[in-house]
């Protein structure tokens, strides 16, 4: 059996053998967070410094985004559909486009840049310096407190981010319909609704959860695993941010697949 | 092997072994096949203070970071007050760890928090005080006692590396550990500021009763602050005695050190 795997990890090149080491880790690492993680005693206070800092901090940009992101998809969208006389068509199409796809994915990839790369260099700097080595020596479990409060809170607040966007995005597109054509306020709310149904909204919320703990474990995984030397703090928090981003256009394309096959789209 | 035998009949008496509050016996740690301790041993008893000298990555502070449970040995016996560190479930050891401090080379000190909140920290963790007056005063205490009163509101950030220093041993101090571990408490530091810290080591100890550990390369440090030196060398206990005989070891890798 060892000589076995041992002939195994000689035939594998390096970069696969280091690819397939580090999803063991993290694996192993997210496995903690359930394991030790979620039993008491809870870290409540903590917690909710975490939803603060995650939630509310990314309020600005992620609402900024939204509302450009609305606007500009509804101007460029325009032209095309008044092409085909379908101008009507305009605040249904962006709003399936916003709730299923745009608002979930790009809030995703803000908050992967923002919170993920913030959680990395944090944790990353923390562990370098002694600080989560301190904390376990001063009888405090640093998985529980640092890593478990994180993940919680990035997973959590990242849907009512996207709920946020979403809302944000579609005023973006009001006011850029509103530019063109005497569209009352009612009327746009009224032809969004008109076209959204329960599995455009339902599915798009449910991937934002798997977003969220993505974007919160690898931030964490890369920070608490960093190793000694400035240098590895800066690694840790340009990682978290790829690795994040990279695993949100993953998870979005099961997810699609997951909900085409469940509600035909 | 080792020139320990020499200075057995002259070292300071040890204290007897059921009070021993550190004992290590034959402990062994490998990284690899960078063999780092190859068997030592140390016993500290109440109210002494011991210095471990060797070279950089002779294995001085991962020595420490066995006795608090931050590395796993691989082999030998390790007990603090009398408890096996293996045996040890992790409640234990966390009531282990409150009872011995660690200074941190680093020193560690939360950069996200102030002065006050960094020793409100293993308070509040704890449970050991119960309302916010006694906690005020602890802290107040702590930190009146390394001089330091006037930062209480201060972010790490703003703190000198002395003060850094300061404010780190009285956040280790605070929950009145039996046990002092100082990693390399004065590397970094000015000789006055490196002065003011071996006094204040040597205070505490005195006010609190600690016994210590202290890693070290500062000589004149550990002439000031321990009464015992152990000379880690390939390893093993190389040499033990007190700094005077250590000096003048016929053994010239242990007198090389104080050349």
């Amino acid at each position: 059996m060892n000589h076995t795997s041992q002939s195994v990890s000689i035939l594998l090149p390096r970069s696969l053998r280091e690819f397939l080491n580090e999803t063991g880790e993290v694996t192993r690492f997210g496995i903690r967070f359930f394991k030790d993680g979620l039993l008491p005693p809870y870290e409540v206070k903590e917690f909710f410094r975490q939803c603060f800092e995650v939630g509310y901090r990314s309020l600005p940009l992620v609402g900024i985004t939204a509302f450009i992101m609305g606007l500009v998809l509804t101007i460029q969208s325009r032209p095309t559909l008044a092409e085909f006389g379908a101008e009507s068509w305009l605040p249904s199409m962006v709003a399936v486009t916003i709730i299923r796809e745009m608002g979930p994915v790009i809030t995703a990839l803000i908050c992967a840049g923002k919170i993920g790369s913030s959680i990395g260099a944090e944790l990353g700097s923390m562990k370098v310096t002694e600080q989560i080595d301190a904390m376990e020596v001063s009888g405090t479990n640093p998985f529980k407190y640092l890593v478990s409060t994180r993940i919680l809170a990035v997973t959590l607040t990242l849907p009512l981010l996207v709920v946020l966007a979403d809302a944000i995005g579609l005023y973006g597109s009001f006011l850029a319909v509103k530019i063109k054509s005497a569209t009352s306020f009612p009327l746009f709310w009224n032809q969004v609704f008109e076209k959204l149904t329960f599995t455009d909204i339902l599915p798009s919320i449910i991937k934002c959860y798997f977003f969220g703990f993505a974007i919160g474990l690898i931030g964490c995984y890369k920070g608490y695993t960093a190793r000694k030397g400035t240098e590895s703090v800066g690694r840790a928090a340009n990682s978290a941010v790829v690795i994040a981003s990279l695993l949100v256009f993953i998870l979005d394309l099961i997810a699609v697949q997951i909900t085409d096959f469940f509600f035909e789209l | 092997m080792g020139a320990s035998s020499e200075n057995t009949a002259q070292k300071s008496p040890l204290p007897s072994k059921d009070k021993s509050l550190v004992e290590i016996n034959g402990l062994r740690k490998s990284f690899g096949s960078n063999h780092v301790l190859r068997g030592f041993n140390l016993q500290l008893g109440e109210n002494e203070s011991i210095a471990v000298l060797g070279q950089s990555g002779s294995g001085k502070s991962i020595l420490i970071k066995c006795i608090v449970g931050l590395v796993k040995p691989d082999n030998g016996e390790l007990k603090v007050f009398g408890k096996n560190i293996n045996d040890l479930n992790q409640r234990e050891l966390d009531r282990m760890r409150m009872e011995v401090g660690f200074l941190f080379q680093s020193n560690a000190l939360y950069d996200s928090m102030t002065v006050r909140h960094n020793l409100e920290f293993p308070l509040r963790r704890h449970h050991l005080s119960k309302t916010q007056l006694e906690i005020d005063s602890t802290v107040e205490e702590a930190l009146d006692d390394v001089g330091l009163l006037h930062a209480i509101d201060l972010m790490p950030s703003e703190l000198s590396g002395g003060m850094r220093k300061r404010v780190s041993l009285a956040r280790t101090l605070i929950t009145r550990p039996r046990v002092m571990l100082y990693d390399e408490p004065t590397t970094g530091l000015d000789p006055i500021t490196a002065r003011e810290i071996n006094a204040l080591m040597i205070k505490v100890q005195r006010k609190y009763n600690t016994s210590s550990i202290i890693i070290s390369h500062d000589l004149a440090s550990i002439r000031m602050t321990a009464q015992r030196i152990i000379m880690l060398i390939d390893g093993i206990n190389y040499a033990e005695g007190n700094y005077e005989q250590l000096e003048h070891h016929s053994d010239p890798r242990v007198s090389a050190f104080f050349e």
